[in-house]
């Protein structure tokens, strides 16, 4: 998205998941920071407030965000257990509410490890306000299977420094074949004699 | 009990009867203070644990000896509870290690509670994966009770097939009075001096004659045990007052319904010997209301004896006024109450003024000097005696066509005993002359009589016992078809309760027939709101429905009712299972289990729903966890098979649905994925066979028409696939994989176009699905031919919603035309 214009909301993700066709697996991995602003606290004691950190950009809580604390680019590390498909990545970004700290320029990278990182998306964003779609589909169309996704966020608006990134949130294609290798069915009346539950 | 003990005993039971639980435990640990005996150490345990708390009664009973069968028997049971499975067992039968009772000799210690304490045995043993063991103790425990439902129930779904024709019958009266509470050993016992005591309450009857009735019943005792049983009935009928026809019934009633209380035992003063009194535990009846125990009100025998004592005269044996008998209800034994009733009413046209007047008593038998009272109790006794055995002849033949006109008697005869009643009855009693003339009824003594009635409800209730549980034995079979019908025939006011419904609808689900299973699920739930057993299969059904509002008001409204039952839980996660809220489905079935750690089918909710989330390893664990739990759980054995498909282990897959079908063998979605498996595993033949098998029991199931076609497109059957396919078209046409397996089907035979056709139709169908498979198939299709053909396709078929909407429009006229002309 090169031009001028505002980059449009996406839909809430949540209606994705009712579609059946994309099912979130950020629980299966494991999260990681390039940096983060740490809880407040005064020492040794903490106020025991909520930081900064991977929680917050995981609760499904749009009002809490991760704040990084370093030298760009600043990096969100998903790793998995094992290869997963990955179709789409969403992520939350509102200008009004972060001004500078928006991301403006942002890389997917995929691999097998930090070492074996390859960028698959880039996109640049502006002034967001809401949920960006991102699909992660590889050379032939086709969702990306990985172990890791690497999201770096290269510039912010009005070249701030650090970022607030607000949720996050991965998908994956749900194969519910539930028997053959046959796509899903439409009617409830295949449904309802595809499985005893 | 000492004196000392009496009135504080009493008051104790007097708290507990009416659940005053902290007045009771307070006077019982005072009682206990006072006096270190087991029976009070035994009535604090009872008064701890019928206020919900099994723990205080098992440290207590633990502490102390427990020598006494009562202490063992709840102690066992507190153990149960507490889930100490071992030590239960070896406090009921010597444990595992030391050498165990048998069952008589648990038989002859425990005596009455002897049917409890193996029953509860059995219990132990079949959580300790000893079913033949476990099967044994229910087995005795239901022959010795078989009033007991619970042991049938648990033998039906640990697999075993009791015969119900056997388990619920009243073999003997030894087996009745076993049957019954304190109060009825005294039937059994009758030469006791205490079971005289009752007889003083028949003040007006002169004493000596009802004992000379009495010992000449006892002396003919040879096939006719039941004289020793009038003194039970002698008690609970006679009252000094008067008492008005109504309650008259409700007396009997309240008699017969007595039987399992245990207030009975307080029956030592003629104070408790009214009938209504709560020492009875009697609860008053108005009509012949469904669902009592007591079908005998409809015998207005004690009507007529209670006030035989009020007319004065000496010779009350009043005869049952056969009136009342017309309000038949359900459990009155059919043969037993024509047989008795005409007996009853031969009396009553024999003294013919008497049955003008009212439906009070008529005691034909005032006419009759006194001095003939014991040769005629002889004469009755032995015609006594022939009609019971008629009666018991009679009975399991008999009984089952006669439901539905007892039924339509006991509606239209709802309210009492009227005078059109007593026509009924006389005109039934006409048809059995034969026994009439048998029968002296005017020495039918009251206690006789009134057992008989007795014996008649019971019997009523064996007989229904009888079709329940032929019904329930056959669902837990997967006979399904067979247990509705059974259930269907039981009366209407049984029919509308909430376990007979429950049980159909889970006929109907595991028929997979889901719309039926929710039109009677949705009675139960307006009928019984509370009740959530069944509630579990009743949320799987709307999931399977899709029906999200009415599973969301379920779970909802279970959630609220009870937040200790798996039941609620699972509905719960069902609810958002359906929504795709995987995770919070997850929690909620974890619940559940957390809930009930017993309840197989919340493991295996949660075994699917690990497998929705792609956790196959957890899920592998649920479902194992469910089949530990319950090894008939077929639903477990299908989710391990569906695992081992996901994984391509096709003969493991095969083997867990072939298990699975062992348990259910009617159930054609189980058919149709061993079909597909098979077909995996290249056995096509085989496949097809199981296939075609699955269509005949379930012609409704469209999944095995497609696996068929599927199967035979595999085999280059081209035509007879293209033809299943077609049908299917008629029975659901707007399901996108037929189209597409028709188009794939199309492709084969090289027309490409028609292939085209339907892919671009299944799409349609699809909207939201943006099936990458059939976007495959329709790239594939130029593959051989094209070296770019994804960019092509992508612009044809691709991101352009309008394109490819406007490109199927212009289809579709062709299509249709081209189709009028292909078929």
């Amino acid at each position: 998205m090169t031009t001028p214009n505002k980059t449009p909301p996406g839909a809430d993700p949540k209606q994705l998941e009712r579609t059946g066709t994309v099912r979130e697996i950020g629980s299966q991995a494991v999260w990681s920071l390039s940096s983060c602003k740490p809880e407040p606290g005064i020492g040794f004691r903490t106020l025991h407030l909520p930081g900064f950190g991977v929680d917050q950009l995981r609760d499904d809580n749009l009002e809490t965000y991760w704040q990084s604390d370093g030298s760009q680019p600043h990096l969100v590390n998903i790793q998995f257990r094992r290869k997963t498909t990955v179709k789409t990545l969403c992520i939350y970004a509102d200008y009004k509410s972060d001004e500078s700290y928006t991301p403006s320029k942002i890389s997917v990278r995929v691999g097998n490890n930090f070492h074996n990182l390859q960028e698959i998306r880039q996109l640049e964003l502006v002034e967001p306000s809401g949920w960006i779609h991102v699909p992660l589909t590889d050379n032939h169309k086709k969702p990306t299977r990985t172990f890791m996704i690497q999201i770096a966020v290269l510039a912010n608006h009005q070249n701030g420094r650090d970022t607030h990134m607000r949720q996050i949130k991965i998908y994956t294609p749900v194969e519910e074949s539930s028997i053959g290798k046959f796509p899903r069915c439409t009617t409830i009346d295949f449904m309802m004699y595809r499985s005893i539950r | 009990m000492t004196v000392l003990q009496e009135p504080v005993q009493a008051a104790i039971w007097q708290a507990l009867n009416h659940y005053a639980y902290r007045d009771a435990v307070f006077l019982a640990e005072r009682l206990y203070a006072e006096v270190h005996s087991e029976e009070a150490l035994f009535l604090l345990a009872t008064c701890y644990y019928r206020s919900g708390k099994a723990y205080k009664a098992y440290r207590l009973l633990k502490g102390h000896s427990c020598t006494t069968p009562q202490c063992k028997y709840l102690l066992a049971k507190c153990c149960v509870d507490l889930s100490k499975l071992a030590e239960g067992e070896q406090i009921l039968s010597g444990g595992v290690f030391n050498k165990q009772k048998s069952h008589d000799d648990i038989v002859t210690e425990f005596g009455d509670s002897a049917c409890f304490t193996l029953s509860l045995l059995g219990h132990v043993y079949c959580k300790t994966d000893r079913l033949a063991k476990g099967s044994e103790c229910y087995q005795k425990s239901l022959s010795l009770n078989p009033f007991l439902w619970s042991p049938f129930e648990s033998l039906c779904e640990i697999g075993e097939k009791p015969d119900p024709d056997q388990t619920f019958k009243l073999t003997s009266i030894q087996n009745f009075s076993n049957c019954l509470p304190n109060s009825c050993t005294t039937l059994v016992s009758n030469h006791s001096l205490s079971h005289r005591q009752p007889e003083t309450v028949l003040t007006e009857t002169p004493q000596d004659t009802i004992e000379l009735n009495r010992l000449n019943l006892e002396s003919s005792n040879s096939k006719y045990s039941l004289n020793t049983d009038s003194s039970y009935i002698d008690s609970a009928v006679i009252s000094p007052d008067t008492v008005p026809l109504g309650t008259g019934t409700s007396i009997l009633s309240k008699q017969v319904q007595n039987k399992p209380k245990t207030g009975r035992s307080l029956l030592g003063g003629p104070a408790a010997l009214s009938p209504l009194t709560p020492s009875f535990g009697i609860l008053p009846l108005e009509t012949p209301s469904p669902g009592d125990g007591s079908y005998l009100q409809n015998y207005t025998n004690t009507p007529s004896v209670i006030d035989v004592p009020s007319t004065g005269a000496p010779t009350k044996k009043s005869v049952a006024r056969i009136g009342q008998t017309g309000t038949k209800s359900v459990f009155s034994q059919s043969g037993n109450s024509r047989e008795v009733t005409p007996i009853l009413v031969a009396q009553t046209q024999s003294s013919g003024p008497q049955t003008s007047t009212t439906p009070q008593v008529l005691s034909p038998t005032i006419t009759s000097p006194p001095n003939a009272l014991p040769r005629r109790s002889s004469r009755l006794f032995t015609s006594d005696s022939s009609t019971t055995k008629e009666n018991s002849k009679k009975l399991k033949m008999k009984f089952p066509p006669k439901i539905p006109n007892r039924k339509t008697k006991s509606k239209t005869n709802k309210g009492g005993i009227t005078q059109p009643n007593i026509n009924d009855s006389l005109e039934i009693t006409k048809l059995d002359s034969s026994i009439i003339s048998e029968g002296k009824i005017s020495t039918f003594t009251p206690q006789i009589q009134a057992f008989n009635l007795q014996k008649a409800a019971a019997e009523g209730l064996m007989s229904l016992l009888r079709e329940m549980g032929k019904g329930y034995l056959a669902l837990c079979s997967y006979n399904c078809k067979e247990a509705i019908n059974i259930l269907s025939h039981l009366p209407s006011h049984h029919y509308n309760t909430g376990w007979v419904l429950c049980q159909i609808g889970r006929a109907y689900f595991e028929l997979s027939e889901y719309m039926q299973a929710e039109r009677i699920f949705s009675e139960v739930r307006r009928i019984e709101n509370y009740r959530v057993e069944g509630m579990e299969i009743y949320s799987t059904t709307l999931w399977h429905l899709q029906k999200d509002v009415a599973l969301s008001v379920l779970s909802k409204d279970l959630t609220d009712m009870d937040k200790n039952s798996p039941e609620a839980w699972c509905a719960a996660g069902n609810c958002f299972s359906l929504q795709r809220e995987h995770d919070i489905a997850i929690k909620f079935f974890q619940r559940a289990i957390q809930v009930d750690p017993n309840y197989a089918y919340a493991y295996t909710l949660l075994g699917h729903e690990f497998v929705l989330t792609e956790e196959l390893d957890k899920a592998l664990a649920c479902f194992r966890n469910a089949i530990r739990v319950n090894p008939r759980h077929y639903n477990a054995w299908y989710g391990l098979g569906m695992i081992y498909y996901k994984q391509e282990k096709f003969s493991l897959a095969e083997m867990h649905f072939q298990k699975a079908l062992d348990i259910n063998p009617q159930s054609s979605v189980l058919l149709c994925h061993i079909g597909v498996v098979q077909h995996a595993l290249k056995k096509s033949e085989k496949a097809l066979d199981t296939l075609n098998k699955a269509i005949v029991i379930d012609p409704k199931n469209p999944l095995c028409k497609f696996h068929r076609a599927s199967v035979l497109f595999a085999n280059e059957k081209y035509k007879s696939a293209l033809q299943e396919l077609e049908e299917l078209k008629q029975i659901v046409p707007k399901e996108s994989l037929v189209y597409f397996l028709i188009g794939k089907v199309y492709k084969k035979l090289g027309q490409t176009h028609l292939a085209l056709m339907n892919f671009s139709w299944a799409m349609d169908l699809d909207p939201k699905g943006a099936n990458n498979q059939i976007k495959e198939a329709i790239d594939k299709r130029y593959l051989p031919d094209d070296e770019e053909p994804i960019t092509q396709e992508e612009q044809i078929m691709g991101t352009d919603e309008s394109q490819e909407s406007s490109m199927t429009d212009a289809d579709d006229t062709q299509l249709h035309a081209a189709e009028s002309d292909e078929f």
